[in-house]
């Protein structure tokens, strides 16, 4: 399959919200404080109030499912979504993977709204970074 | 971003169901009624009774949401589902609708299978995502899976 680099997104996250065990899981959810995004096409910041609401499942695995807004340096909102999961029992390296989505209004990014993208993440010292990459 | 082969999938589809104008788009149900799928660690056919409910949207693209149940050649049942997107220019959409069989690297269609399953044999499906490259053909698509690395 062929990709293309689309963007790296930095997040900061406030102290995780443990919801405890629920029926499809231990619920987490990890407040987004505000973050970076940097790509050939687009940079910006990640504004506050999105979240990334986490259950780990009963195998292990860490089912993502995030919704922050990205705000372009030129003024742009994206709405951005992703489910994903998170392995960390997988052998080899641990396995982090993401399916975003992108929505906006703004004729210049409209290309986000016809994509579809693969994220590889790794939680860093500052927080979660996602490479992300355009699937042409 | 690497990925490997995971599996070619094939399905049939029915008669479309055209829902005509909703708050969404315009909706069209197109039921899946049979189909197989082989790859080099899973193989079987498809159970009919699944379909694609999709959603043309404004902007022109078809959003596609996916629901069929697997049946591997050793008796298990796998669940899948794809969100994905397709489009084109106007004329290779126009053949499309035709039933016409269309080069598939003028358009763009691809999805992104999910997949859970209770057999042990097939529990690595529980914990991968995997991206498709789609093929439209008048008998339905035919789907080229990887699995992400």
């Amino acid at each position: 399959m062929r990709s293309r680099p689309l963007m790296t997104l930095r997040l900061s996250t406030a102290p995780t919200q443990n919801i405890g065990a629920g029926p499809r899981g231990t619920r987490l959810t990890f407040p987004i404080t505000g973050g970076a995004f940097e790509g050939d096409r687009l940079r910006g910041k990640v504004l506050p109030g999105g979240a990334d609401w986490v259950v780990k499942r009963p195998d292990g695995v860490l089912e993502l499912d995030l919704r922050i807004t990205l705000e372009t340096d030129d003024g742009a909102l994206i709405h951005m979504t992703f489910e994903g999961i998170r392995d960390d029992r997988a052998s080899g390296a641990p396995y982090f993977r993401t399916l975003p989505r992108f929505e906006t209004a703004e004729a210049k990014y409209s290309f986000l709204n016809r994509l579809l993208a693969v994220g590889t993440g790794e939680i860093s010292a500052a927080g979660p970074v996602h490479v992300i990459e355009e699937i042409l | 971003m690497d990925t490997r082969l995971l599996m070619m999938l094939q399905v049939a589809v029915a008669g479309p169901q055209r829902f005509g104008a909703g708050p969404h788009g315009t909706r069209i149900t197109a039921p899946i009624t049979d189909g197989h799928f082989e790859g080099p660690r899973l193989r079987g056919r498809v159970l009919p009774g699944g379909g694609d409910w999709t959603i043309l949207r404004g902007d022109g693209v078809l959003e596609l949401d996916l629901r069929v149940t697997l049946g591997t050649d050793d008796g298990a049942l796998i669940h899948m589902t794809s969100f994905g997107l397709r489009h084109g220019p106007p004329e290779v959409i126009a053949a499309i609708a035709r039933g016409e069989s269309v080069d598939p690297s003028t358009y763009y269609f691809r999805t992104t299978p999910r997949f859970e399953t209770g057999d042990p044999r097939y529990a690595f499906l529980n914990r991968l995502l995997a991206v498709s490259s789609g093929d439209r053909r008048a008998a339905g698509p035919i789907y080229t899976i990887d699995e992400i690395l």
